[in-house]
């Protein structure tokens, strides 16, 4: 007797996880409140911190103020599902040190999706609704058209635009199956997505490269919001980024699914 | 080869360790150090479990049981040899494995943890796929097994110790599966609850034929539901038959328990072929008073500690 399980038997098991999951987090009221209030603190103290900066700085490498809004609340918006979503990287390194991580194994189910559906993590929400106003307002101030192919085009590259930071933060976490203090790692992965919201042309020749090709941060909001920004010259890595997105969170669930084969679960 | 539920020939599991240095300066020299040192964990170990019985895996600590059961359940690739689950090599066909295999590990939950335990059932029967009519059986069962009222609406995480393991181990049959492994599944258990489990376990095995690879150091465990028991001691396998033979091998041991002048209980094992039971009391007679004396005959667990201290070769 043996089941196919497709994209729908996922679809449908994640759904059922999270109306569980999302039932009983509400059932635990204070938690729930508390973390919210502390994620709209954190988002609201970057954006005053980002006010100050840019309100004595008018300019930046030709991109004003408002520009620079909007891709603030665009990196927002596209951090938002590996926040809500691939939380439970974070706690990958703990279940593989302790031993935990093996009951993940025995489930007739693949594994990254069986670990990454356990925890679905609220505060992210509020992110989301920060991102989309800074993105309305400065959509508004910066006079950009509304249709339907640009709010498809908006789709698609924050969609692309998160799967760069997804990739990143599997790939590091899954360090984790190699190294021992791998903690550091993702550490200094989720402290690179700060410069995400900073255009990459005012980074000169080596970082440029660096966050391009090598830890691709310039994905998580600068060439994909050119699409929007600059539509009469876009550049050719912009276009390709919806490709290079899937292609690098490929490998990255690979590389995480390789850390499963390798690891040997020593300790009982 | 059909009535195995498990078949396994000349598995071997080798691990690679870095010969690691002290100090500083060794610690750097591993870092480009390839001088690994190869650890044998598992030495030609050959087993056939016939479908619906139970065995007892036992084994002193780090003697390699949980690499075996790593390697049955698809999580470890074997060095060599053959593994068989249900006819399948687990490894290979990690997913298909799992459909048919339920695991309780005694001290780690794989419940949801702020789920009340029917929403794991419910989210499991989808994970199996299992039919409706085959799930409602299935806790219709369980209800003629055990009071399962008291927890089946509680979230895992305010469960005792002893409730969480009952909920894992009726998860791990809640699908049905031709073998379920079961490692240490009454550590940390009250002698009620131990009893409550262990009648678990027999019922299930009796009414669905599961066959059943039970590791555990509780002596209690493996004489409440094995016939058949396993050894395995520095990677090899020591022993595999039936407890019975096991204790005729050690047939002429006794335990002497005394009661001394002071009301203590002294005991101690003595093999009769060797020494002579009323020569020890006499001697002992000559150093103090005997108040009581009871001579049983050896226990399961005296048995395996003799064999796990070398006395079976």
């Amino acid at each position: 007797m043996e089941h196919v399980r497709g994209l729908a038997f996922y679809t449908k098991l994640y759904r059922k996880i999270l109306v569980q999951d999302l039932k009983t987090k509400m059932s635990y009221r204070a938690d729930f409140i508390i973390s919210t209030i502390g994620m709209i603190m954190t988002n609201l103290s970057g954006f005053v911190t980002f006010l100050i900066l840019f309100r004595n700085f008018p300019t930046i490498n030709g991109w004003d103020y408002y520009h620079m809004l909007f891709l603030y609340g665009f990196s927002l918006v596209a951090l938002t599902p590996v926040q809500c979503f691939f939380d439970n990287n974070w706690n990958l390194r703990f279940m593989v040190y302790s031993g935990d991580f093996i009951k993940y194994c025995f489930r007739p189910v693949n594994v990254f999706f069986y670990f990454i559906s356990e925890v679905f993590d609220v505060k992210g929400l509020g992110q989301l609704a920060f991102g989309i106003g800074t993105l309305v307002y400065s959509w508004i101030h910066i006079g950009l058209p509304v249709s339907f192919m640009i709010i498809l085009k908006l789709i698609v590259f924050l969609i692309t635009a998160s799967l760069f930071m997804i990739a990143l933060m599997n790939a590091a976490a899954a360090t984790c199956f190699w190294i021992k203090n791998s903690g550091y790692v993702m550490v200094i992965m989720f402290r690179f997505k700060d410069f995400a919201k900073y255009p990459a042309s005012i980074f000169s020749g080596i970082f440029k490269v660096i966050f391009t090709f090598v830890i691709p941060i310039a994905f998580v909001a600068y060439y994909p919001s050119l699409v929007i920004l600059d539509p009469d010259n876009v550049p050719l890595l912009s276009l390709l980024s919806p490709v290079l997105g899937i292609l690098f969170f490929y490998l990255s669930y690979k590389f995480w699914m390789l850390g499963v084969r390798k690891y040997d679960f020593t300790g009982s | 080869m059909e009535d195995y539920a498990l078949v396994m020939k000349d598995v071997c599991k080798d691990f690679k360790v870095l010969n690691r240095h002290e100090g500083l300066k060794g610690s750097i020299q591993d870092l480009f150090s390839r001088d690994y040192k190869t650890i044998s964990a598992v030495k030609d170990v050959s087993l056939n479990v016939k479908r619906g019985e139970i065995i007892g895996y036992l084994g002193p600590n780090g003697a390699g049981k949980s690499t075996t059961i790593k390697m049955m359940t698809g999580v470890l690739e074997p060095t060599s040899g053959e593994i068989l689950v249900n006819g399948k090599v687990p490894y290979k066909n990690r997913t298909e494995n799992c459909e048919n295999i339920g695991v309780v590990f005694g001290q780690r939950s794989q419940l949801w943890w702020s789920l009340p335990l029917i929403e794991s059932f419910k989210l499991l029967r989808d994970i199996y796929m299992v039919p409706k009519n085959e799930y409602n059986d299935m806790i219709e069962l369980y209800k003629s097994l055990v009071d399962i009222e008291p927890i089946i609406n509680k979230p895992v995480r305010q469960m005792s110790l002893g409730q969480r393991t009952l909920s894992d181990i009726l998860a791990a049959f809640l699908h049905n599966p031709a073998i379920v492994f079961l490692d240490e599944p009454t550590i940390g258990l009250d002698v009620s609850m131990k009893d409550k489990i262990r009648s678990l376990i027999k019922g299930l095995n009796k009414e669905k034929n599961t066959t059943v690879i039970l590791t555990t150091h509780d002596m209690g465990d493996v004489d409440a539901l094995c016939k058949r028991i396993v050894i395995i001691d520095k990677g090899t396998k020591i022993y595999d038959n039936d407890i019975e033979h096991l204790k005729s091998y050690f047939g002429s041991y006794r335990t002497l328990h005394m009661r001394l002048a002071d009301d203590t209980w002294e005991s101690m094992l003595i093999d009769e072929k060797e020494t002579d039971i009323m020569d020890v009391i006499m001697r002992k007679q000559k150093e103090t008073k005997i108040k009581d004396i009871r001579l049983e005959e050896i226990s399961t667990e005296e048995v395996i500690k003799k064999i796990y201290e070398g006395d079976a070769a």
